[in-house]
């Protein structure tokens, strides 16, 4: 679920690709700060678009520092604090980290995921009274996905992504600061999650056809219960096309926005970061590689 | 307690008749026994009193003139003959951004035409429903061959993708022209310096 929505590395301009690295670092000083040290294992790059995607709608100067870096004690790392988009990201970094565990609870039922998520919903009880609404919100829709995908009946993979994309277009749009663009932002954030979500999907479908775990690619399509690689040749264009709509959108979407900042790095995260990793997950690429960045 | 015609997903002031529909369609969805053993049983229990709850408040609330049963009656009576009226209203609903209102009105309607079926593609679209969207466009297209506006709709899909992807193509690889974007762009080059009395080549 958490990783996918990348820049492209190699098209970023180095201004753009330290702007990137002082966001990532920032969220997550922004969550220790905010909830703990712990928390901080669930640092992803999905949350730091969001800060950055936030951040870039207002004028105000970012907060640069130097600083050590708990993971990499080497060499300093340029930082960037006090900034209430990364705040509100830390947040839902958090939320989103506590019921994803929930979830791998309920369906794995491993140790880890058990004792991580005891762990993590400590923190959760720090959440400042104003975001409250956000987290109901969201409780509220993951509550309807776990029914749709644990329901005998099958529906089309677009009511399938359908909670979880509004649960991003929710997180996008609801940000106290930006509250002019929320229209704009919630589609954006609602074609993004559906991305995320059937990408997701397409990527975990060899695992799950053999685990026999829920898929909504192959609860919906695999009518004649084909095997994997039967089926991928049959769907593939398919998953192609709904992913690219939404790729697209979201881009559309990003042009209709004032953005004050980080244009660059933004355009590349939603011009060439989606479909890139769509290449890498369709295993188009010639690149396998998924070092962090 | 939760907005009850947002837990139904039905606008304010929706008839009697439509409250029933939402609420049988939900409650299909999430009747707790077709969880089995499921430990997500008694999350669908919950979502069926939440339900129940909002079903029971609207019915009990909602200002059911009589005016409202006789024009709910008269609609019925009438739709075989306005059916072109209904579509143009539908297309002023979206128009207008009134997606839920175009989408009730479409699914209230019995015959599932080529219109229709195109009607159903714009509303899915403005949704965000693509897969849906494109399947009933299809579907239009099949219906009713020579349909330009159809027809268009279905290759604006593969169009916007295209134009999406070849910025990443092209600003991705960025490969020199090819030889055949070259020699064609020469001839033309020629051909239109000898249309005005010169030459190129």
């Amino acid at each position: 679920m958490f990783g996918y929505v990348i820049p492209c590395k190699m098209e970023l301009k180095v201004k753009d690709y330290e702007k990137f690295k002082a966001y990532y670092c920032g969220l997550c000083v922004s969550i220790k700060k905010n909830f703990g040290n712990i928390p901080r294992l669930t640092l992803n790059y999905d949350m730091t678009f969001l800060a950055i995607l936030i951040d870039s709608l207002s004028d105000n100067r970012s907060k640069f520092i130097k600083s050590t870096c708990i993971a990499h004690a080497v060499k300093k790392r340029v930082i960037i604090i006090d900034n209430e988009a990364l705040d509100y990201a830390a947040f839902c970094n958090i939320l989103l980290s506590y019921y994803k565990l929930l979830d791998d609870k309920n369906d794995d039922k491993n140790f880890k995921s058990i004792l991580f998520s005891k762990v993590i919903s400590i923190f959760t009880k720090k959440i400042p009274k104003d975001l409250e609404e956000i987290k109901q919100l969201i409780e509220s829709k993951l509550k309807d996905l776990s029914l749709l995908e644990a329901s005998k009946n099958t529906v089309s993979i677009d009511e399938y992504a359908h909670p979880f994309a509004e649960l991003t277009g929710i997180i996008m749009s609801h940000y106290p600061k930006t509250m002019q663009y929320k229209n704009q932002l919630y589609w954006l954030g609602y074609n993004l999650g559906k991305w995320i979500y059937i990408i997701d999907a397409w990527d975990d479908l060899e695992k799950d056809m053999k685990e026999n775990k829920f898929n909504p690619i192959n609860k919906f399509y695999n009518t004649s219960n084909k095997n994997y690689l039967d089926f991928k040749l049959e769907i593939e264009d398919r998953i192609d096309f709904i992913l690219t709509t939404c790729a697209e959108q979201c881009f559309t979407s990003l042009n209709k926005l004032q953005i004050k900042k980080n244009d660059e790095l933004l355009y590349n995260i939603l011009q060439f970061g989606l479909m890139e990793k769509m290449d890498i997950v369709f295993k188009r690429s010639e690149l396998d590689y998924d070092k962090p960045l | 307690m939760t907005n009850p015609y947002e837990v139904l997903g039905v606008k304010e002031g929706s008839s009697k008749e439509e409250i029933k529909k939402a609420y049988r369609n939900l409650a299909k969805k999430y009747h707790p026994d077709q969880y089995g053993t499921n430990p997500l049983k008694d999350l669908a229990e919950e979502k069926m009193r939440e339900l129940n709850e909002a079903y029971d408040y609207l019915m009990k609330n909602s200002s059911e003139t009589y005016n409202n049963y006789s024009s709910s009656t008269n609609n019925n009576y009438n739709y075989k003959n306005n059916s072109s009226t209904d579509f143009n209203s539908i297309r002023m609903d979206i128009q207008q951004g009134n997606i839920n209102s175009a989408e009730m009105k479409l699914k209230q309607m019995k015959i599932r035409n080529a219109e229709w079926n195109y009607l159903m593609g714009v509303v899915f679209i403005r949704k965000g429903w693509y897969d849906s969207a494109q399947n009933y466009i299809q579907m239009a297209c099949n219906l009713d061959p020579s349909n330009g506006e159809y027809r268009n709709a279905l290759n604006q899909f593969g169009t916007r993708n295209n134009t999406y992807r070849q910025a990443y193509r092209t600003g991705n690889y960025r490969r020199d022209p090819d030889m055949c974007n070259l020699c064609i762009n020469l001839w033309c080059l020629d051909t239109f310096c000898e249309c005005m009395g010169g030459d190129c080549i």
